[in-house]
Order: structure tokens, then C-alpha cells, then sequence
């Protein structure tokens, strides 16, 4: 396995030791080990330097640290200041937090999850989920080595090669796509667990649910979806308890 | 009834580590996702549709989950396994609620384990600081094998604490079908909250927001037509 796969490899291990310090800082530098390799023989005290560049506070989405790996390995061996590089990775951290988060935890990942759920509900079963890991897997894998390959080609221009890549397109149309998605799918959903139950429950779930939605909304972070879940439930309990 | 016989604890175990792991660490494939964790899990413990079952409702739960930045979240993927270990062999009318009040507990104590988790990486660094600042490759890899570890036996952890949970309750709790089925529908309405609040919540008012509706609408006339 060549260096540069042996780097790929590791990136999928790049949150491996996330922490909230250095956030990905240690695995960026796990990451960077293979390919900061060949720069041990050309001028050793640049690479310590390097390799300790590499393992410093850095945080971004995990499927696009590619490009901050790739840039920065690159601006090491042209010789850039270690200034320069620190400051490129600082620069870095809050677009690709946000392109990748926009891109993959609030556009592809739900979009995705909504069609399966689609599939599941209206009998695809395990091939349902099948597909959905082939589809996100075979996405992810292409953005990652797309991903290092852009940022080891562009190193300190690497934000010019992102303005112009298919990112920010990606990033206007995977969220609608997540929205109607999304919103067929939980109506259907809905449907499908409570159309053997009969009327009465069905408009019990609802009133859950309406309830729900207005007071996680209401409370904000302080009352999660999860506590109004196991509140409900201590609440029937007691209710049953008294004989309501 | 569920089985908790060696030939199914065992695989359960192994699935849930699995899982756990790869939800922050290693690979990040999103087999940690409930839709996945739970039919593999149902396949696992012999009875796939309560799988299907359990995942959907923890997978509406996840969709109110934005994993962005340093955000803290439940870990629904041994909560998941947990809750299909459970809720296997049992009518899912009957037996959903209380697999997902067993499945939301643990996915409350898999979030608290991850900061403990992340914790842990943070003192290990700090003890190998100097090794870190003498550019020591060995001191990186080190701490990244040993985070990978720490959250390994998290993932184990968890999982084995799922389903001794989910073998004690099924030993000792009976519910009568009506609180049995009341559980449920409040499992079912809470879970059809958080999809609805995280969906609302990521729409914002711009042309997500319109797509999203426009997705709501498109369910209600599919709905009417069949």
C-alpha cells in the first residue's frame, strides 16, 4: 500500500481519539504519519516540526479532513513557513466543520436515512439497508480521496480549489433534498406503525406527538427529545398506577 | 419471548461494539445508525421485523440529532441492539414501548459514556505532552490506538449492560396489554416528536422549509391515493 492510500486508510480513524482539547488534532496527525514520511530523510528537523504541526488542535467534518491533510503535507514539503501552515489549518477548521456538516449530517445522512425508511416501511427489509450503506459508503469514500487528492494538488490554495469544486453545488441541493425527503417520509412512517391500532390510539400518538413538538420547542435544549420520551412514559406509569 | 442464549448474546455483543465504535471513531460507516444496527441486530436474534421495528422508531428519535461540532447526543446504536434484544419474539404492539424505554436509557448513558470517552483522550494527551511536542510519531500512534481501545470497551460496555437489562426485564416486568400497548403509542407519538423537531429545526425558513412541506404534502395525497 503506497503512502498516500496508507493516509486515506487512516482518515477514516481520524476521530479516533476525539477529545475536547485537540478535537481531531491527534488523528490528523495519525493520519499524517505515512505521508510526512519521505520528509524524514530530505531534512529531519523539519519534519519533527511537521509532525508535531500535525497533531495540534484541529477540528473540521471528518469526511472532509482530506483537504486539510492533503494541504497542509503539501505546504510542508514546499518548504512554507510552519506560520503560514498553522495558520491554514486554523482557517480551515470552520469552512469544512461547516460544508461537511451541511453537506452530510443535515443533507445526504437524513435525505438518505428518510429513503430507506421509505424502503423499510413499504418492504424492501435488510436490502432497504443494504443500499443505504452502499450508496452513503460509496459517496463517502469518493469525498474522501477526492478529498486528500484535491488538497496534496492545491496545498496553500487549497480554499480557491474548494470555491470552485462540485462542493458548494453539492451543498445548495442536498438539503432540499433532505427536507422533502424527510417530510414524506415521517407521515408515512407514522402511518404505517399506527393503521393497525384503530382511530382512538391513532389520535393518542398524535396528541404525543403534538405535545411533543410544541414542548421540545418550547423548553429548547432543555427538555431533549429523549427526556420528553422517558417523561411520557413515567407519566403513563403513574397514570396506571392510579388506576386513570 | 426474547432468547438470550449464548448464540445469540454473544453475536449481540459483538454487534453492539461494533457499533459503538463506529460511531465517532472507527470507520464512521453508519452502521451505527438505528435502522441499521437494529435489522442487523433482528437478524442476528432471529427475528428481522423486530429489527425493522425497533430501528425505525430509534432512527425517527437520531433524525432530531445534528452531530455537528462538539455537540453532546445520545448514542442510539448499542441502545438500539439493547432494545431489538428485548423486543425480539414479542408482538411489536405489545412489546415496542417498553424495548424503547429500555433503548432510551441506554442511549442516555452511551452519550454520558462518550465524554467520559473524550475525557480520557484528553488526560492521556496531556500526560504524553512532552512526547507531543518532541514530534515522537510512536506518542501519536500510541494515543490513537489507545483512544480507539477506550472506546471499544465503551461500545462493549454498553452493549453488555443493554442486554443484561433487557434479560432482567424480560424475566420481571409484566405489563397488562393496555399499559403494554399505551407504551407504545407514547413511544411511537414521542418518536414521530423528535423526527418532526429535528426536521423543523434543520428546514430553518428558507427553501428547505418548502421542500420539507412540499415532502409532508406529497405523504398525505400518497396516503389518500392507496
Amino acid at each position: 500500500m503506497n503512502r498516500r492510500w496508507q493516509a486515506l486508510a487512516r482518515l477514516f480513524a481520524v476521530q479516533g481519539t476525539w477529545n475536547y482539547e485537540r478535537m481531531l488534532g491527534v488523528g490528523m496527525g495519525y493520519a499524517a504519519e505515512p505521508l510526512l514520511e519521505d520528509l524524514k530523510a530530505v531534512d529531519p528537523v523539519r519534519h519533527g516540526e511537521a509532525v508535531v504541526r500535525s497533531a495540534e488542535f484541529f477540528n473540521c467534518h471528518p469526511n472532509l479532513a482530506g483537504l486539510a491533510l492533503g494541504a497542509t503535507t503539501r505546504a510542508e514539503y514546499e518548504g512554507v513557513p510552519g506560520v503560514q501552515i498553522a495558520r491554514l489549518r486554523t482557517a480551515l477548521c470552520s469552512p469544512l466543520g461547516s460544508m461537511g456538516d451541511q453537506l452530510f449530517w443535515a443533507g445526504l445522512v437524513p435525505g438518505l436515512v428518510a429513503i430507506t425508511l421509505l424502503g423499510l416501511v413499504l418492504g424492501a427489509g435488510p436490502w432497504a439497508v443494504l443500499g443505504f450503506l452502499l450508496v452513503y459508503n460509496a459517496i463517502r469514500i469518493g469525498t474522501a480521496v477526492w478529498s486528500l487528492r484535491t488538497g496534496m494538488a492545491a496545498g496553500m490554495r487549497v480554499g480557491n480549489a474548494i470555491g470552485s469544486s462540485w462542493l458548494p453545488r453539492a451543498i445548495e441541493w442536498a438539503g432540499p433534498l433532505a427536507g422533502f425527503t424527510v417530510g414524506l417520509a415521517v407521515p408515512v412512517v407514522a402511518n404505517w406503525y399506527l393503521a393497525g391500532f384503530g382511530w382512538s390510539a391513532a389520535i393518542g400518538a398524535a396528541g404525543v406527538a403534538v405535545a411533543g413538538i410544541a414542548l421540545i420547542r418550547w423548553f429548547g435544549p432543555g427538555l431533549t427529545s429523549v427526556r420528553f420520551a422517558l417523561l411520557a412514559m413515567v407519566l403513563l406509569l403513574l397514570f396506571r398506577r392510579l388506576g386513570l | 419471548m426474547s432468547n438470550f442464549s449464548p448464540h445469540v448474546v454473544i453475536p449481540l455483543l459483538l454487534w453492539g461494539t461494533v457499533v459503538g465504535l463506529d460511531l465517532v471513531s472507527v470507520p464512521q460507516a453508519l452502521i451505527s445508525r438505528p435502522i441499521v444496527a437494529g435489522v442487523v441486530a433482528g437478524l442476528l436474534a432471529g427475528d428481522v421485523q423486530a429489527g425493522i421495528r425497533i430501528g425505525v422508531l430509534f432512527e425517527l428519535f437520531a433524525l432530531d440529532v445534528l452531530p455537528a461540532g462538539a455537540v453532546r447526543y445520545p448514542d442510539y446504536g448499542p441502545a438500539t441492539v439493547g432494545a431489538v434484544a428485548l423486543g425480539v419474539g414479542t408482538p411489536w404492539e405489545l412489546g415496542l414501548g417498553i424495548s424503547a424505554a429500555l433503548g432510551l436509557v441506554l442511549a442516555v448513558l452511551g452519550g454520558w459514556s462518550l465524554q467520559v470517552v473524550r475525557r480520557a483522550n484528553a488526560r492521556a494527551i496531556q500526560r504524553r505532552s512532552a512526547a507531543l511536542s518532541a514530534g515522537e510519531s510512536s506518542a501519536i500512534r500510541r494515543l490513537q490506538y489507545g483512544g480507539i481501545l477506550r472506546d471499544t470497551a465503551r461500545g462493549f460496555i454498553l452493549t453488555l449492560a443493554g442486554l443484561v437489562l433487557a434479560s432482567t426485564i424480560a424475566d420481571s416486568v409484566r405489563l397488562d396489554r393496555q399499559t403494554a400497548v399505551a407504551f407504545t403509542l407514547v413511544a411511537i407519538g414521542s418518536a414521530l416528536a423528535a423526527a418532526a423537531s429535528g426536521a423543523f429545526r434543520n428546514s430553518g425558513r428558507g427553501t428547505r422549509l418548502k421542500w420539507l412541506i412540499a415532502g409532508v404534502a406529497t405523504a398525505i395525497v400518497w396516503s389518500v391515493l392507496t
